[in-house]
């Protein structure tokens, strides 16, 4: 048994087509019964939209929020149950406010406010207003393996210590961009999906949300199971095609199985990603039969039930997992008439009663990203949940700041960033010289840097994102790829969802381009540099408008706390004509207007001379967060030692720059607060690009984003960023 | 490299060209080479590219693998299966 910190499931909440909660779903789950039909979620003037769908019925409208917060709300609210609030919510999302979005742009709507709600943030964000959390709010993007994703971040902030309740799940709705993009892939089933079966014709676009309350030390809590371990890895090998032979998904499997602490003869059930296309099916029986050998567990997709729900699948599988442990209900590979016999698989046809201890839960997305959950039955011996502290009652609030330097630094081997004038030697110059830098990125600084057989697939934020990685790679000389791969971007590859929708609305949603719905998943450049640096290591992306930077900062230290021997931390921002005005009012005009990022190739300290980056935390108290931040005895260190704090401002605090740095100035003088946009420019990721300045002035032992360049005596810089949610992080040399 | 004096085979080169991006002229694609898995380095995206451009402009599904192989055989095999499914 493994002595490591356990995750206890004392939480679920779902919501999918055929189920509006945990009750709906059980029932579901014991007599399945059809839920697939033509969606009432988009009108479409095309026949071939009338293909079925997977769709939510009967999901609560009174709030004016758009449909995958709603979801996420839904079930969220389930899994907590009036419980305490949260330390921290990991949320994996690929849609966000996409639905309304579409809608606008449609019709051409131009007030940024319709917009206001299309970032994937925003879902994460509503649930932590609603619910009242105050530490970290990270979104995960990885397209359909995200939510399995958000469960390892969740698992490994409880095991760092930086938190002791985490809400972790995913949602996902119905949207054109997802249902019309693998409709042009051809991988959607014309009559429904049917996994596993040799007449499967694709997958069935589905929605939901589904959610764990997950807990280190569940004092009073109910244990429903045990998030006994997760793993992750990438197939490098191609943007959507999964590997033939599922190398990436045994990896997954076999990286989960040992974080476990368990033998693949302990698995019970697997609940498959199984989504019923025939290249993954086939893929994943490889991969299982090759973890499994001749003793493959009892298995089934639940997907021919539920639809495929992308980002969503991952929780609303965790929670089918937990109902097989904990009503020993092994659920049934619904829609399979006649198995594939190449397949070598015995599905489980239907629902049936059995012991169930062990579940391995299978999730695989675009970009070769996979992500593999063990659940274990609870120790405890709860099979439900029988009483709740009564959420009128005022309850203290829990552990609200993280311990103090619980994340060792990391040593900063290499860095790099993009900026209007180039790489990093040309920026620093610029700096040095007095000049600002403001501005968009030249095409031929970043272009040159990409492999010319990619350029023809690849726009704008890729190219970016590979020239970045493939810089820092170079310089660091590790050798050997990347052990873990963070990326960040808060508004995605906006060239493609742009061109993408374009050509969709011109053709009355017919025709648009596959390579550019492959191309618009968040996670799209990060599944990119796996391809060139052939890694195949845990590969995650973060979405969390303008702490994405700090969030793969935050994942990469928990994948090297976690025995990563090196990590590659890249953040980057397109501008896209059309959509940024839209999306990010801090770009929208003026000479702030930015672009860029930056990477760094970190190590495990040594003790070696040079840069160290080291998360500290994050603070969600909206009006009151520079109170909580001063306040905070995880700061008092960083704070006691530093030379100066250089800002980054973000959402609200962007718009009241000069109220806020005053009183932030007056609360931690004597040391000087930094301003770093009014000389960096403006993008949701241009703290990754400070970041990159500062490592080199600690080094130089002067910062040049002032008049008067700033001298760093003490070579330590704190790096704050304020907005609704408020990080730290600093750079020391 | 062989000549062609067919319009639409020269259609579907410029196409072919334009719609993947491809570095080089439409004049040197060889109307007789295989388009997917050889020289151009087309892959699974682009020949789904390839797909949805000719349903677009010539109203002529390509939806299962057999269709595909057969049209996707080469330049030439592609106008022959365009001309022999479009609609009259």
């Amino acid at each position: 048994m493994s002595q490591r910190p356990r995750a206890y499931v004392t939480g679920i909440g779902v919501v999918c087509a055929g189920a509006n909660n945990v009750a709906e779903l059980r029932a579901l789950l014991a007599a399945p019964k059809p839920t697939f039909g033509p969606s009432s979620v988009f009108p479409s003037k095309t026949a071939s939209a009338q293909l079925p769908v997977a769709e939510v019925v009967g999901l609560d409208d009174t709030e004016p929020l758009p449909r995958t917060h709603r979801l996420a709300l839904q079930a969220a609210r389930e899994a907590l149950a009036g419980a305490p609030p949260p330390d921290a919510i990991v949320l994996g999302t690929t849609t966000g406010g996409i639905l309304a979005t579409e809608a606008a742009l449609q019709v051409g709507v131009t007030s940024p406010e319709a917009y206001r709600y299309h970032g994937l943030d925003t879902v994460a964000r509503t649930l932590a207003e609603t619910f009242d959390v105050r530490g970290p709010v990270i979104t995960i993007s990885t397209a359909c393996s995200s939510a399995a994703v958000a469960f390892w971040v969740a698992s490994a902030l409880l095991r760092a210590g930086l938190a002791r309740r985490v809400l972790a799940g995913g949602a996902d709705s119905l949207c054109r961009l997802t249902f019309h993009g693998f409709r042009q892939l051809q991988l959607v089933a014309p009559s429904g999906t049917t996994p596993l079966d040799i007449n499967r014709a694709g997958m069935t676009v589905g929605e939901g949300a589904g959610f764990l309350l997950l807990e280190k030390d569940p004092e009073n809590s109910p244990v429903l199971a045990v998030l006994a371990g997760a793993g992750l890895s990438c197939d490098a090998f191609h943007a959507t095609s999964p590997h033939p032979e599922g190398a990436g998904a045994v990896l997954a499997m076999q990286r989960a199985l040992s974080d476990a602490d368990v033998a693949p003869a302990a698995i019970d059930y697997i609940n498959l990603h199984g989504t019923g296309t025939p290249d993954n099916d086939a893929a994943e029986a490889r991969a299982v039969k090759q973890v499994f050998g001749d003793a493959v567990p009892t298995l089934s997709s639940t997907k021919g039930l539920t639809g495929h729900a992308l980002a969503a699948s991952g929780g609303i599988e965790a929670v089918v997992s937990v109902l097989a442990l904990t009503d020993g209900l092994v659920p049934a590979n619904t829609g399979l008439i006649t198995v594939d016999p190449k397949l070598g698989l015995d599905p489980v046809s239907e629902p049936r009663h059995a012991e169930v201890r062990a579940v391995l839960s299978n999730s695989f997305g675009f970009g070769g990203n996979n992500a593999c959950l063990v659940l274990q039955g609870s120790e405890h011996g709860g099979r439900e949940r029988t009483q709740r502290p009564d959420p009128t009652i005022d309850h203290p609030a829990t552990s609200v700041s993280p311990a103090p330097a619980a994340l060792s630094p990391l040593r900063i081997a290499a860095s790099a960033c993009l900026s209007t004038r180039g790489g990093l030697d040309e920026t620093w110059t610029a700096l040095v010289a007095g000049e600002p830098v403001a501005g968009f990125v030249p095409d031929a600084s970043f272009t040159k840097l990409v492999p010319p057989a990619l350029l023809r697939r690849l726009k704008r934020l890729p190219r970016m994102t590979l020239a970045l990685a493939s810089q820092v790679y170079a310089a660091s000389t590790i050798g050997a790829p990347p052990e873990f791969i963070a990326f960040g971007t808060a508004w995605g590859p906006l060239a493609e969802t742009q061109d993408f929708l374009r050509k969709l609305f011109e053709t009355d949603d017919k025709f648009s381009s596959p390579t550019d719905f492959v191309g618009s998943v968040h996670n799209a450049p990060a599944g990119q540099i796996a391809l060139l640096l052939g890694a195949r290591a845990p590969n995650l992306t973060c979405s969390s408008a303008e702490r994405s930077f700090e969030h793969a900062l935050l994942c990469a230290s928990l994948g090297v706390a976690a025995g990563a021997k090196s990590a590659l931390v890249v953040a980057a921002e397109a501008f896209e004509a059309r959509l940024s005005p839209l999306f990010d009012s801090a770009v929208a005009s003026g000479p702030l207007a930015s672009d860029g990022g930056a990477a760094f190739l970190l190590l495990p300290d040594n003790h070696l001379p040079g840069p160290r980056i080291r998360w500290l935390g994050e603070f969600g108290r909206g009006e009151n967060s520079v109170w909580a931040l001063a306040k905070s005895p995880a700061l008092a260190v960083a704070l006691a030692s530093c030379d100066a704090i250089a800002l980054g401002l973000a959402g609200e605090t962007s718009a009241r720059q000069s109220s806020v740095v005053a009183e932030l100035t007056a609360l931690l003088a004597p040391h000087p607060v930094v301003v770093y946009r009014e000389r960096l420019g403006h993008h949701a990721s241009v703290s990754a690009t400070a970041a990159a300045l500062v490592a080199h002035g600690v080094v130089e032992g002067f910062l040049p984003l002032t008049a008067e360049p700033l001298p760093l005596p003490r070579k330590r810089v704190l790096m704050l960023q304020l907005g609704p949610q408020t990080t730290a992080f600093e750079v020391f040399a | 490299m062989t000549p062609t004096s067919d319009p639409l085979v020269s259609e579907l080169a410029r196409k072919l060209v334009e719609t993947l991006g491809l570095d080089m002229t439409a004049e040197s694609v060889d109307p007789a080479a295989p388009l997917i898995g050889a020289g151009l380095g087309i892959d699974s995206i682009d020949t789904l590219e390839l797909v949805v451009m000719i349903e677009r402009d010539y109203g002529v599904k390509i939806d299962n693998r057999a269709a595909g192989v057969e049209a996707f055989a080469s330049l030439g095999a592609l106008a022959a299966y365009i001309r022999q499914h479009r609609p009259a």
